[in-house]
């Protein structure tokens, strides 16, 4: 993935999509497509795998984007639940463990150490230099939300600190990405 | 609160994230569509998001696009070149390119009508013009015939020798007259019946001559000749005479006068 393209805006991008138009999908994945993996791909951890619901997860925008509500959240965070779900569906469907909601704190920091630790060894460069510059307080927070889906309070309480702290923290750990991504 | 503080609480990030609950999405939906200077501080915020869960991450580039492309839309054929079709421009001030279309359209279709409507009339002149021509030209052939009638009938007035007989009415209560223009050394005459009616279908004036008493055939005038000003040449010459008349008489003439109805008599 380049840089993000900011040729289309949500409403016209949208339209493509209703429209069924293929330079809707191309853009959707050209721009979408790569962030869309990297979330299914930490959740599940094969390439394979995440490829195919990677596709499931396409299909699925492409048939239910009338139903998508701009009141509700933005295009990216509707298709960025819709890859979330279909990941975690698919580890239940494997029979997989789920380090889930239902795991308490400490299994969850835990699995979740566990897990950074993983990516950490098994990510490219690229991904460990940048979280590399975030701090654990920060990246974990990021991680919890961004790739496993869980709400502020579902974070308060495994991380057992204030929701507004987490919001705070969310702040400044996305504020560090946007400067090692140079977004203004 | 102000935006300020809004931005500093972190829920702008929660919302991009999908981490609030319903009703906070639905208020932070809300704030910014009261605030939209917001909308930047989010773009920035999914742009950095985006750009983290990308990277580290290798999609094949070649092959998944087509592959999901083929399955989202069967009948399509596989498009293996879209990665490298441009994207069509961006549709900006979409509604403002409408507007323009149809403010082209509009003028174009006002202008063809106005030029509809000019071209109409032009041709409708352009009928009215030739019609008008043609009046013109058959009135000035009809001049130029009478023309040629009133030069004759004045070369032949311009002629000293020639003498004027004027034919006055034989029927009484009926005022009628011809004229006649003898030049008697050229045994030539012409009469002009001005002064007789149309004859009835069927009639024809005849122009008699009177020599020693006894009526002699000039022959028959031209029924157009009647109550008109034109002057016809007599037939035949006529050398003498004491006197001239005019007789109604069937088509094509009478081999003798019909005596009632001799309509104007003058005397040489």
């Amino acid at each position: 993935m380049g840089e993000i393209a900011t040729k289309y805006n949500e409403e016209e991008l949208i339209q493509l999509l209703k429209e069924q138009n293929k330079a809707g999908f191309d853009y959707l994945y050209q721009n979408y497509a790569g962030a869309l993996y990297g979330v299914i791909y930490r959740i599940l951890n094969d390439e394979q795998t995440s490829q195919d619901v990677l596709q499931d997860v396409f299909v699925k925008i492409w048939n239910s984007v009338a139903q998508y509500n701009p009141n509700k959240g933005r295009l990216y965070t509707w298709m960025l639940n819709i890859s979330r779900n279909a990941a975690i569906d698919k580890t239940r469907s494997k029979g997989e463990i789920m380090k889930s909601k239902i795991h308490t704190g400490e299994n969850i920091v835990d699995s979740l150490e566990q897990n950074i630790k993983t990516e950490q060894a098994t990510d490219t460069i690229g991904l460990r230099n940048m979280v590399a510059d975030l701090k654990p307080e920060h990246a974990s927070i990021i991680n919890l939300a961004y790739f496993n889906g869980y709400t502020i309070e579902e974070i308060s309480k495994t991380l057992n600190i204030p929701s507004g702290t987490v919001k705070t923290r969310m702040r400044s750990a996305i504020g560090q990405l946007r400067k090692a991504f140079a977004v203004k | 609160m102000n935006t300020g503080e809004y931005i500093e609480s972190g829920i702008l990030e929660a919302y991009v994230l999908g981490v609030l609950t319903a009703d906070e999405n639905l208020e932070v939906a809300a704030y910014v569509a009261m605030h939209p200077e917001l909308s930047a501080e989010l773009d920035a915020i999914e742009s950095a998001l985006i750009q983290y869960s990308a990277s580290g991450v290798s999609l094949p580039q070649v092959g998944v696009s087509d592959k999901i492309w083929k399955t989202i839309n069967p009948s399509a054929p596989l498009a293996s070149a879209s990665k490298n079709v441009p994207l069509p421009a961006p549709q900006k001030n979409v509604q403002w390119r409408y507007a323009a279309i149809w403010i082209v359209l509009a003028g174009s279709l006002a202008l063809n009508l106005l030029l509809w409507n000019i071209g109409r009339k032009n041709a409708d002149t352009a009928i009215a013009l030739t019609k008008e021509v043609a009046c013109l030209h058959m009135d000035q052939q009809l001049l130029t015939a009478q023309l040629d009638d009133y030069l004759k009938a004045k070369d032949m007035m311009a002629d000293t020798a020639m003498q004027t007989i004027v034919m006055h009415t034989m029927q009484k209560g009926h005022p009628m007259a011809a004229t006649l223009y003898w030049s008697k050394e050229k045994a030539e005459a012409y009469v002009s019946v001005d002064g007789l009616p149309k004859p009835p279908e069927g009639m024809q004036y005849q122009l008699w001559v009177i020599q020693d008493g006894k009526p002699v055939d000039m022959g028959v005038l031209s029924n157009k000749m009647a109550n008109t000003p034109k002057i016809q040449k007599v037939a035949m010459a006529v050398s003498s005479g004491e006197a001239f008349a005019i007789t109604l008489e069937k088509n094509g003439g009478s081999p003798v006068p019909t005596m009632e109805n001799l309509y104007v008599l003058g005397k040489a």
